[in-house]
């Protein structure tokens, strides 16, 4: 009765989310490998669409499709699933400049946890480019990594309410930039003016899963 | 038609909705629209609506008087007492006010939520594909808010004709739900008592979410690892970490790291949106094919 499949990729899995919608998820925890695999099977969609699915959300490991159970059904989908798995497609990568000042809160703590100066923490973070990893938390939101394990930080004990958006965000060997006030777990290391949501523009944000952030310190 | 409308008395969180925002979860947007989509439905039919667009309220209702012109107002979703100028009328139910006339719904018997829908179109400014009210984002509706006395609504022309309402024989049966992402990482032991087991509605319930009182104690003690975040839907059961189930809804948050033990089915999200505090509830799964069958049989 569940509709799960495995295929030959190890920790691949199609499962439905509800009536309308399957999650074709590539691992269990957050790596490299999963997160890239998801955003090549979401460019393979958006380079070839399946009939009947009318939302494809690539997330951190998963690809959420929603479909029209009028006009498709889960067989069907994972076959159609399982034809684009097999020639990938790779989508031109978007590449953006965000400018950040480094005075957050957290700066301090964080640099001093990882055994480095507030200057060599900011030159290591912003040494090179990062992938833009998913989308989604929260309107405009990105996670961005992979940061080396020099620079690997597990979240604060204690959670923030608010934050406010443009907060640049560090924890898990990413850097993450709220594009809204959000409450967050994550150390507050900086700001920017960069604002990637933008509610009269369609679509309303820049940033898509799979860019490439390069962050500049601002005096 | 045209007319204009004031907001005389609002109860909590009554919004703006039409048939949702979609498409946008990849940006960090959930859909909104309707909390009862077939009562959402049901009223737009008997009002002839001419546009997507209506009124949702909770169980407190809400007043309006029409300050010019006229226009068709149809009324479902739930059981609430409508009156207008005073005099008792049927819910559902729909009548044609003109300037002057005062429309007010107060509570009723059962449901959380009722619907106006009118047989203009209601003339406010599109915002990324809908009017749907999203008061997590703050979008949509009236600036992102929920609608207060003293609020103006301005419909123009585009009225449709009055239909034919569906009636759907209403459920009474345990709400159905689809096995997924999550059910194989529950034990084999909290997986069975999960089916038949008994939850209670509390009063912590919006249109993010309903939280679940876990009355036998299905999941009490279970201790889940948090997971890496997926994209959320409407219906999805979470279970949180102290255990308690938490049904996520139409403004529900775009993804969520807490394991799903299953998604309610569209055919029964409805009903269960519309479940008072206090109610009593049991969970049964069903397969996909079955769910498809009951949307085909059930819906226009």
């Amino acid at each position: 009765m569940i509709e799960t499949s495995r295929s030959g990729r190890e920790g691949l899995l199609i499962v439905p989310l509800g009536d309308c919608a399957l999650l074709v998820r590539f691992g269990d925890s957050l790596e490299d490998g999963a997160n890239r695999a998801a955003q090549a099977l979401a460019a393979a969609l958006d380079a070839d669409p399946i009939a009947g699915v009318v939302e494809v959300v690539p997330s951190l490991v998963s690809v959420l499709l929603r479909y029209d159970p009028a006009a498709t059904e889960p067989f069907r989908l994972a076959g159609e699933i399982a034809l684009r798995l097999s020639r990938p497609a790779e989508k031109p990568a978007g590449s953006h400049r965000i400018g950040v000042r480094f005075d957050g809160p957290d700066l301090a703590e964080v640099a001093a946890a990882l055994g480095l100066t507030i200057a060599d923490f900011i030159a290591r973070h912003c040494a090179a480019p990062l992938r833009v990893l998913a989308t989604g938390f929260a309107p405009g939101f990105v996670y961005c990594g992979f940061h080396g394990a020099d620079l690997t930080l597990p979240r604060r004990q204690q959670v923030r309410p608010l934050v406010s958006a443009g907060s640049v965000l560090f924890a898990a060997g990413q850097t993450a930039i709220a594009a809204s006030d959000i409450p967050t777990g994550w150390h507050v290391i900086g700001q920017t003016d960069f604002r990637n949501f933008d509610a009269a523009r369609l679509p309303p944000t820049r940033l898509q899963a799979g860019d490439l952030v390069s962050f500049e310190a601002l005096a | 038609m045209s007319a204009l409308v004031r907001i005389v008395r609002a109860g909590p969180l009554a919004t703006i909705q039409d048939a949702g925002r979609h498409g946008l979860l990849a940006h960090g947007i959930s859909a909104s629209g309707p909390m009862d989509q077939g009562a959402f439905r049901q009223a737009g039919a008997l009002a002839g609506a001419g546009s997507g667009a209506g009124i949702e309220m909770t169980r407190a209702g809400l007043d309006l008087v029409i300050e010019t012109g006229a226009v068709r107002i149809g009324w479902a979703g739930g059981a609430f007492a409508v009156r207008i100028n005073g005099a008792a009328l049927g819910w559902p139910g729909a009548a044609r006010l003109s300037a002057g006339d005062l429309l007010s719904v107060t509570p009723g018997s059962a449901g959380n939520y009722g619907y106006l829908r009118f047989g203009a179109r209601l003339d406010l400014p599109d915002v990324l594909g809908s009017l749907s009210t999203n008061m997590r984002a703050r979008l949509g509706g009236l600036e992102g808010r929920a609608l207060a006395a003293g609020d103006r609504l301005r419909f123009e022309d585009g009225a449709g004709e009055p239909g034919p309402i569906a009636t759907a024989p209403v459920e009474d049966g345990p709400i159905r739900f689809i096995r997924g992402l999550h059910w194989e990482r529950f034990s084999v032991q909290v997986q069975s008592q999960f089916v038949g087991a008994r939850f209670r509605i509390s009063p912590a319930m919006d249109r993010m979410g309903v939280r679940l009182a876990d009355e036998d104690g299905v999941f009490g003690g279970q201790s889940i690892l948090s997971l890496v975040s997926d994209p959320v839907l409407p219906g999805d059961i979470q279970i949180l970490g102290d255990g308690t189930p938490i049904v996520l809804m139409r403004d529900h948050q775009p993804t969520g790291g807490y394991p799903r033990i299953g998604t309610i089915i569209g055919a029964d999200l409805d009903r269960f949106a519309q479940m008072r505090p206090g109610s009593v509830l049991a969970f049964e799964p069903v397969s996909v094919d079955h769910a498809h069958r009951l949307l085909r049989s059930g819906q226009t």
